[in-house]
């Protein structure tokens, strides 16, 4: 990881770098966050740097930011971590960013930025994003998104609502399908989801999920259908309860489900936009 | 093997399987109550600013011990718990954005140096416990931690306030920290626990950013779970996490994913009950917005 230590400034406005910094790789990031720590290992993070200052008052009254640069190996897994948790609005920092409630979050090259602010006053607030705006020249050029994104259709696409990830436990927390890992998702699978504008302001979702082959893109459709959709037929589609519409196909290493549909056609439609894919994943 | 809990489940409205364990065993009429839990709530105990009025806590503490232990007096009660000449652990927990509050554990010292334990020989300790002296020669644990969601396990709750006591923490991990449950059984810990306390003063629902913390996210809830069973105090703590996410987030995000741990230490590791109709659930104090 670069220098951050020498590069960022210790002083950003009123606020002061305060204890030294700290830097947590792929084993002792445990040691740093508690129930986070296992989202990051699921993408290629390589390490994180990350420094706290205290607030104009020294502190003394509970203002205190904390800066976390990390370094998640390519601009796809960088990308990866910042589009799983997405809920507030564009800050203008990085090549996307978020920013609400004393937490600013943006991406920029292989580096995945948070600031977090220990209170959440107006000066707190304008503190978070003036570190962003300090840091992210010292971060070096944009880079590309994951290819699996191209892949999405545009249509109706959402597009600050489309995530990139490998692993169950990202799935769960973006849209909870199973409990146990039906859809035999690793390290080793490349997944997109995305929202679709469907009818009255709801959404219908599209999963894209790049195995490493097609032998394991079949297995995973068919444990998805026999745990999920159990009563779809040859074509993979069924109503569920909410009176939704689900489909699974299968192109060559890639599994297309989509979710939430509000009728047959409009999941077929959407399903077969999808492109064939020429490559397995990594 | 737990059944598979799929999305579809919420649609169905059987959301039940991972509220009260097993469904054969939730469909029983009649089950036999095996496991005591008491929810004490004061509408005083935060201020507007949410400090806590220590005098309030200390009196929750000791009103819901007593109703837990059927004494009508605190110390008598915590004597049920602890005997002189003991040393005890308070397995608490210092998580910098929500941790156990120091006047919480400040009430819980108090009573059991009231009921004979040494103030030298009681430890209150979280991430070292392992090497603890008094917690490597407790012969009791009281296990106190704050209610909130957990990214990989779904909640946080009294079982997994215990992972400091394992050799490595990442063991536990894989699979939704399924096996938490097995903590109770390691040497340091089992058949120590006398009591289980899950601050739900100010409960987290929901978790944002790389700690999984977000101030809009937690609630003045003003309460406090108490129980012997640390599976059956989680099973509760549970649905009010549940409740409190059908409520602002909606009922397609009303279970954290995924808190299986929860069941499997009943149904796995056998430490406890997760079936809801054999956990006595009794509500104490300030009844407003009690979502449970």
């Amino acid at each position: 990881m670069d220098d951050f230590g020498r590069s960022i400034p210790k002083t950003i406005g009123a606020w002061e770098a305060r204890e030294t910094d700290r830097v947590f790789d792929r084993t002792t990031l445990y040691d740093y966050m508690d129930g986070g720590a296992e989202v990051f290992l699921a993408f290629d993070f390589r390490e994180v740097w990350s420094r706290r200052y205290a607030g104009p008052d020294g502190g003394t009254e509970g203002r205190e930011l904390t800066l976390d640069i990390y370094d998640m190996g390519s601009p796809a897994e960088a990308f990866g971590i910042f589009s799983c948790d997405r809920e507030d609005p564009e800050a203008g920092i990085g090549q996307e960013s978020e920013a609400g409630f004393g937490l600013l979050r943006f991406w920029q090259g292989r580096y995945f930025v948070t600031v977090t602010a220990a209170g959440d006053d107006e000066t707190s607030q304008r503190a978070v994003l003036d570190v962003g705006r300090t840091v992210v020249g010292l971060l070096g050029p944009p880079g590309p998104k994951p290819d699996l994104i191209g892949y999405l259709p545009a249509g109706s696409l959402r597009a600050d609502r489309t995530s990139f990830f490998h692993s169950n436990v990202n799935l769960n927390n973006r849209y909870f399908v199973a409990s146990e890992n039906i859809l035999g998702l690793d390290r080793s699978t490349d997944c997109v989801f995305a929202e679709y504008d469907a009818a009255a302001g709801e959404a219908g979702c599209l999963l894209i999920v790049r195995y490493p082959d097609a032998a394991k893109a079949e297995a995973a459709r068919r444990s998805f259908l026999a745990a999920y959709l159990p009563e779809a037929g040859a074509e993979g589609l069924a109503r569920t309860e909410n009176k939704k519409w689900v489909l699974a196909l299968r192109k060559e290493a890639v599994l297309v489900v989509v979710f939430e549909a509000p009728d047959p056609d409009w999941a077929r439609t959407l399903a077969s936009s999808v492109p064939s894919f020429k490559s397995p994943s990594r | 093997m737990t059944p598979i809990i799929t999305r579809r489940d919420f649609l169905k409205g059987t959301t039940a399987v991972v509220l009260g364990a097993h469904l054969a065993r939730a469909q029983e009429p009649a089950a036999a109550k095996t496991a005591r839990v008491v929810l004490i709530r004061h509408a005083g105990v935060l201020d507007e600013n949410s400090a806590i009025n220590p005098d309030i806590l200390q009196g929750m503490l000791d009103e819901a011990v007593m109703k837990l232990l059927d004494e009508s007096d605190p110390v008598a009660a915590f004597g049920r718990l602890v005997k002189p000449g003991e040393t005890v652990g308070i397995k608490t927990n210092v998580w910098s954005y929500l941790p156990t509050p120091k006047e919480l554990e400040a009430a819980i010292k108090r009573r059991l140096v009231d009921a004979g334990i040494a103030e030298d020989r009681i430890g209150l300790d979280d991430h070292t416990v392992r090497t603890n002296p008094l917690f490597i020669n407790a012969t009791s644990l009281i296990n106190v931690r704050p209610l909130r969601t957990h990214y990989l396990s779904g909640m946080s709750g009294t079982l997994k306030n215990y992972i400091m006591f394992a050799e490595s923490q990442p063991d536990y991990h894989p699979d939704s920290c399924a096996d938490l449950g097995a903590l109770f059984k390691l040497p340091i810990v089992q058949g120590k626990t006398r009591l289980n306390i899950l601050c739900a003063l100010t409960p987290q629902f929901h978790g944002r950013g790389p700690h999984h913390f977000s101030r809009r996210y937690v609630w003045a809830y003003k309460g406090l779970f108490v129980g012997r069973d640390p599976v059956a105090v989680d099973t509760i703590g549970l649905r009010l996490i549940m409740a409190k996410r059908r409520e602002v987030l909606g009922k397609a995000q009303e279970l954290p994913p995924v808190p299986k741990h929860i069941q499997l230490a009943d149904m796995r590791h056998g430490i406890g009950t997760s079936d809801i109709n054999a956990i006595e659930f009794i509500k104490l104090g300030w009844g407003e917005d009690i979502l449970i």
